[in-house]
């Protein structure tokens, strides 16, 4: 924010019924790192849904202001750290157009816009003269939103309205940002993860009905499923009418240690719960503990210049002390109080999650094995 | 989250967080408090705590625990929801704490009606599956059923003891697990720990055995084959032996009792090292308890007798037979306690059944043969030992209360000697042992049987009135076969000692030394305690035969019966060679009892049925008949132990001679005195045992009355005096042939009615005593060493004195002439030897005054209260009837034998003194005679 050109308009942006909105918590980065901690509260909205707000101009000191028309936008992009897009120049000019702004939009200086994948807009009035405050409603009707708002590390999805007062001199225009969640339907549309490796059976798709199995999924999803089809979000596998397969997989290190790791299925909404259980066929190892950990992974980047960064987003011990062979571990973990992201995937960037199953034996050594889960959000 | 570096931060930690908790939970933070509680439970997950250690933190966690649980259950629902907070602890990271939070909050729920029970429950302990650490896996499950405990639903009792078992398995199972982790080198450690931890797992079979009540059918079906399939399968050492005693003890006797059959062949499928005679002892004791309280609650045993319907000695038996042919390689060391232990059993249950304890003891006698008798260890000696003399203290034998069903069975006397009376395999099991075992065995059985104090509580006891006769008696003895099985048994005590030098003798090396045991032995009167108690043990038993019966139906033992049983111990204690001389004493002396007897019962039919003359003369044979066996048995001592015992046999021989002469026996009488002598003149070689010897048959000739006929008193006192004459020592031969005086001198013996004075038909013969004393008196003045000579002349004087009190002279011949010229004589000898020391004054003194002015008394006694004697009655000394000196300790009391002529330094100075023991002799026999001038005339015309 420039502190010693005060802007002689004060722009206030306020969506409709903001206050009773949800409102989902996300962290701040912003240059200095000690600020890491702070939170920022945005409003959620879903794809499809219309945004509308009011913008209100206030003059500074009755001061006539003039403009050459005032316009609002709202825009979703995709914004990565630098050194990963800076191949492409053409987003270096859109990075540069935002610049002044980009302290406002996004939370995290460095990563700039690499994509562009909405922008909408259309003037609030013509060129005139501001004489007094005034307000503007505007409303972006039915407005799709094709990614899940993310935040990550290299990579961020972030959308935002902007009112810009177009002036001779310097444009003056405020940004507000919001957060974007997909819904994601399990009944419809194909997913585009090709790389999960957990394929169940094509033959379970026969889609049409919704028998009671996943009945609570499929009613909360058909309600407001609009066009996710093409969103970021990758889609789970369709189950309906049958139920998930269990994922079994068998672990082991020779003559040391076997076991068998079964959860329920391959996919989970972040509400669910995973349940599974580990089985143990030979034990030779001293194991101090078993933790079962969820690793989001996001790499973004394109296929040259891949970026791949893990976060553990659960750290869930799940055993204390060494088992012995026959002994069966229970797995209960409940998803619904983390704050997960969901698998994504686009152009960019992609995020996928894994279970990870680590054993840390009486010397410190770990062992471990990733399972890749589908994680979706549902409403 | 990371816990404390040691017990007490620990403790530190817990208590700070508590307080934390507390104070959250009384603003209604719950969140915060839970975060606390999360903290303060994460102490519970360091590993390197011992068990006790743990069990510390643990205890002061429950109660923190119990503290939020009520918080939990006061502010449901309005404040939060359970079944929420469920799931939201759920969210803690570590495994242990997000367990304890877990039960906490779903045991809260679970005291809300319309919780879903059971799925809260078999959550919980399924989850618990994620701590599989032993330690703090067992304490996570304890801590489950201690919150649970209340809370398990009611209607559903096989649900409940379904998920009781299941966290038992799941325990067990961890507790067995602790055994095989860390190094090798920490068993020892890690066992000690399990010991530790055990009454963890051992709650649960508690805990099961509280809400399975009276279910006899589910325990039957479902938990005991679970429990034990659990037991078998662990194959675990401290399991086992731990898990089957609890099952022992917290089931109903009843249950037990019922799958009997269960219990028994799981023992057979254990560990190896299991010892299984402690679990069937517990059993056994679980039984026997129960058998006793059944007693106690219904004391008219013939309608409660439901129990006994069972065969539970088949029971055993059949296990034991089995146990047997599977594992053969059980040891005798395990072996018998189990037998033990089944014995117990029986006797409980079947206290009369003496045919089981008979195929048990085989059982052993079997095994022991399998094992070969030599090698019988000494830890199973001493299992013998025990098992033989039932020294267990679970046998409890003593059982003589009100609701016994057995008044028969009074003591464990009495069963000890019914065991003996009715095993036949008892006994062989004995003989099997080494002999030494077999003493002690049998000592430890006598001294029971011999134990006078309990017979006597037993009599005493207050309740026995009011029971019939017979109980009262502590000991019956029925026939004669029980007191030959007695003696069997009791036969390696009596041979014990023949024996061994027979087996010493066998090896020819050391032949030298059994030549110095047999020596030593024959020679030894060292008591035997041993041999002691076998004659204790014949007085008892005639003792007993003999006792009178009070109840009707057992017959008392005739006299002829008696001496039937006294001849079959004399039988059987003959084979005790060189011991028949401590134990025929005891046999001769109980055949002297049955003589009396023998005579009262004559006596008796002589008042009442003098006409029956084929009984008297019964009677009459049987006396002279017991005399033969008491003759035979001294020539069996004689026979057996040659010169050692002569003395023995002498006085045996002149007690039987006294006993028939009371009996108006002369001729059998005459027999035994005419043995004494034969005995005195062949055997007895040594001078003083001579004396003895001679002394002894005075006294008993004098006392006889029956002899005077055909004149065998007369040659009998005759050749006692001749013998006395012809003793080696002069003085020897001097005091015996004035002892032998009296021989002429009947005096009164007012048990058989004679009184002096009014009897005329004493034997007396005054001349034969005058001439005794002059040969003595000759025998005494020849004498050259004159304290002796002058001494025995006092003691004569003494003699002369008696006779002239206790009879005229005219009878006696003893004149005062006599008796004044004797007077003289020493008065002259004691001169001379003054006139031998005149070193000392002090003597020359005494003795003057004696000569001077002896009638004066005052003098006399001014002269010993001079003071200057006083030094010398400090060590006073005095002479014995056979001539011994005697050191008088005026001091205490007490005296010593001065062996012979002292020689030596230190006695030097007694050698003065030997000088002064005729001189006041004389001066108190001087004393005596002015003392009788007032009472007896005859007295003044002595003068001293």
């Amino acid at each position: 924010m420039s502190i010693f050109f005060k802007s002689p308009i004060d722009i206030e942006i306020l969506f409709d019924n903001e206050e009773s909105r949800k409102h989902v918590d996300v962290a701040t980065r912003t240059s200095n790192s000690s600020y890491k901690s702070m939170k920022e509260s945005l409003p959620v909205y879903e794809d499809g849904e219309s945004l509308g707000g009011i913008v209100t101009l206030r003059v500074r000191d009755g001061k006539k202001v003039e403009h050459l028309g005032i316009k609002v936008s709202v825009i979703g992009s995709i914004d990565m750290i630098k050194s990963h897009s800076s191949g492409t120049s053409s987003t270096k000019k859109a990075t540069s157009s935002t610049s002044s702004t980009s302290s406002n939009v996004s939370a995290d200086v460095r990563k700039n816009s690499v994509d562009q994948f909405l922008c909408q807009s259309y003037d609030l009035c013509s060129a005139g003269e501001l004489q007094h405050s005034q307000s503007f409603p505007f409303l972006f009707r039915d407005l799709s939103k094709r990614y899940e708002s993310y935040k990550g590390r290299n990579v961020d999805v972030a959308y935002f309205v902007k009112v810009t007062v177009m002036r001779k001199s310097t444009d003056i225009s405020k940004v507000k940002r919001f957060w974007v969640y997909l819904y994601n339907s399990i009944t419809t549309a194909p997913n585009t993860l090709s790389a999960n490796e957990i394929q169940s059976n094509p033959k379970d798709i026969k889609s049409e009905s919704n028998t009671a199995d996943n009945a609570n999924q499929n009613k909360s999803i058909k309600g407001a499923q609009g066009g996710a089809a093409d969103g970021n979000q990758v889609l789970p596998i369709s189950h309906s009418g049958n139920e998930p397969k269990p994922v079994r997989l068998d672990i082991g290190i020779e003559n040391c240690l076997h076991i068998e790791f079964e959860y329920a299925k391959p996919q989970y909404s972040l509400k669910e719960v995973i349940v599974g259980r580990i089985y143990f066929l030979l034990t030779r190892l001293r194991i101090k503990h078993m933790e079962l950990s969820l690793i989001t992974r996001e790499s973004s980047g394109l296929q040259t210049s891949n970026v791949m960064t893990d976060s553990t987003a659960i750290r869930y011990e799940i055993m204390d002390g060494s088992s012995v062979k026959g002994e069966t571990i229970p797995i209960r973990l409940f998803l619904s109080g983390y704050d997960l992201t969901p698998n994504m995937s686009c152009n960019y960037f992609n995020v996928k999650n894994y279970l990870s199953l680590v054993i840390i034996d009486e010397d410190g050594r770990r062992y471990f094995k990733q399972s890749e889960i589908t994680l979706y959000r549902t409403r | 989250m990371a816990y404390a570096d040691s017990p007490e931060n620990a403790i530190a930690v817990i208590k700070q967080r508590t307080a934390l908790m507390n104070r959250c939970l009384s603003q209604h933070k719950l969140m915060e408090s839970l975060q606390h509680t999360s903290i303060m439970l994460t102490e519970l997950r360091n590993p390197n705590l011992s068990p006790k250690k743990y069990y510390e933190l643990y205890v002061i966690i429950f109660d923190s625990l119990t503290n939020l649980s009520t918080y939990l259950i006061e502010n449901h629902p309005q404040n939060h929801h359970l079944a929420d907070l469920y799931e939201l602890v759920q969210y803690t990271g570590n495994v242990v704490p997000r367990l304890y939070l877990m039960i906490t909050v779903g045991t809260s729920y679970l005291t809300f009606s319309d919780a879903p029970k059971k799925e809260i429950l078999k959550d919980m302990i399924e989850m618990c599956r994620g701590v599989q650490n032993p330690i703090r896996g067992l304490f996570l499950r304890y801590y489950l059923s201690q919150r649970t405990k209340e809370l398990l639903p009611e209607d559903d009792p096989s649900f409940n003891s379904q998920f009781i078992m299941n966290n038992f398995i799941e325990m067990n199972k961890l507790w067995v697990r602790l055994q095989h982790q860390g190094p090798l080198r920490e068993r020892e450690t890690r066992t000690r720990e399990r010991k530790e931890l055990q009454i963890l797992v051992g709650s649960q079979l508690v805990r099961l055995s509280q809400i399975i009540d009276d279910n006899f059918q589910m325990y039957r079906q479902d938990i005991l084959p679970t429990i034990l399939e659990q037991v078998i399968q662990c194959r675990d050492l401290v399991s086992q032996e731990y898990l089957l005693d609890v099952i022992c003890q917290v089931f109903t006797d009843e249950f037990h009792l019922k799958t009997l059959d269960t219990l028994l062949q799981t023992t057979l499928h254990l560990n190896p090292d299991v010892s299984i005679n402690k679990i069937v002892l517990t059993l056994v004791d679980r039984l026997n308890d129960y058998v006793t309280r059944q007693l106690e609650e219904e004391p008219n045993t013939t309608s409660s007798n439901a129990y006994l319907d069972m065969d539970v000695f088949g029971t055993f038996w059949d296990y034991l037979t089995l146990l047997n042919n599977e594992r053969p390689d059980l040891s005798l060391q395990q072996f018998i306690p189990l037998v033990e232990s089944v014995i117990v059993l029986s006797l409980k249950w079947y206290p009369n059944n003496f045919e089981n304890l008979n195929k048990l003891f085989e059982l052993v006698l079997q095994k022991t043969k399998d094992f070969g008798q030599k090698n019988i260890s000494l830890e199973s000696e001493h299992l013998f030992l025990v098992l033989l003399s039932f020294q267990s203290s679970k046998l409890q034998l003593t059982s003589p209360s009100a609701a016994s069903p057995s008044p028969r069975i009074t003591s464990k006397k009495y069963f000890i000697f019914q065991l003996i009376s009715q095993c036949q395999a008892y006994k062989n099991i004995l003989a099997l042992q080494s002999i030494s075992l077999q003493k002690k065995v049998v000592i430890e059985i006598l001294d029971i049987l011999m134990d006078e104090e309990n017979e006597e509580s037993a009599e005493n006891e207050p309740e026995s009135k009011l029971h019939p006769p017979g109980h009262s008696t502590p000991l019956v003895i029925e026939d004669k076969l029980q007191v030959q099985r007695l003696l069997s048994i009791c036969e390696p005590l009596i041979i014990s000692r023949s024996r061994s030098t027979m087996n010493a003798a066998s090896s020819e090396a050391n032949i030298d030394e059994v030549f110095f045991n047999r020596h030593d032995e024959e020679e030894s009167w060292i008591l035997d305690p041993i041999q002691e108690k076998l004659a204790h043990l014949i007085h008892w038993l005639m003792g007993t035969i003999s006792r009178k019966q009070t109840s009707k139906n057992i017959s008392q033992f005739s006299l002829e019966a008696q001496l039937e049983i006294l001849l079959l111990i004399k039988s059987s204690f003959i084979k005790g060679g060189i011991n028949v001389k401590y134990t025929f004493p005891a046999i001769i002396t109980n055949f002297w009892k049955l003589v009396r007897k023998c005579r009262m019962i004559q006596e008796y039919l002589l008042k009442k049925r003098p006409d029956n003359k084929t009984l008297l003369s019964h009677y009459s044979n049987l006396l002279k008949q017991m005399f033969k066996f008491v003759s035979r048995c001294i020539n069996d001592i004689f026979n057996s132990c040659n010169n050692s015992c002569t003395d023995l046999i002498l006085k045996l021989n002149l007690q039987c001679a006294t006993l028939a002469d009371q009996l108006q026996l002369n001729e059998i009488s005459y027999d035994f005195f005419s043995q004494a002598f034969t005995i005195f003149e062949e055997s007895l070689s040594d001078s003083k045992t001579q004396l003895q010897a001679l002394i002894y048959m005075a006294q008993s000739l004098q006392k006889t009355r029956s002899l005077y006929k055909e004149t065998y008193y007369d040659s009998l006192i005759v050749r006692c005096t001749l013998h006395g004459s012809k003793l080696l020592k002069k003085q020897d031969q001097c005091r015996a042939v004035y002892l032998c005086s009296h021989l002429w001198w009947a005096t009164e013996i007012s048990n058989i009615g004679e009184e002096e004075g009014v009897t005329d038909n004493f034997y007396r013969d005054g001349k034969r005593v005058l001439e005794c004393l002059q040969r003595s008196l000759r025998v005494a003045d020849s004498i050259m060493d004159n304290e002796q000579s002058c001494e025995l002349m006092v003691e004569i004087l003494n003699r002369c004195l008696y006779y002239f009190i206790h009879g005229d002279e005219a009878e006696t011949h003893i004149s005062i002439k006599y008796i004044n010229g004797l007077i003289e004589l020493i008065k002259t000898n004691l001169k001379s030897l003054k006139l031998e020391e005149n070193s000392t004054s002090m003597i020359t003194n005494s003795i003057d005054d004696l000569h001077i002015t002896g009638d004066n008394n005052v003098k006399a006694n001014t002269n010993i209260d001079d003071g200057s004697i006083n030094t010398d009655k400090d060590t006073n000394v005095a002479i014995g009837s056979d001539g011994t000196y005697i050191q008088l300790n005026t001091l205490n009391g007490s005296s010593t034998l001065i062996h012979g002529i002292v020689t030596t330094a230190s006695g030097s100075k007694l050698l003065h003194q030997l000088k002064y023991i005729p001189i006041y002799h004389f001066q108190r026999t001087c004393e005596y005679i002015e003392s009788q001038r007032e009472v007896d005339d005859r007295f003044k015309v002595i003068y001293v």
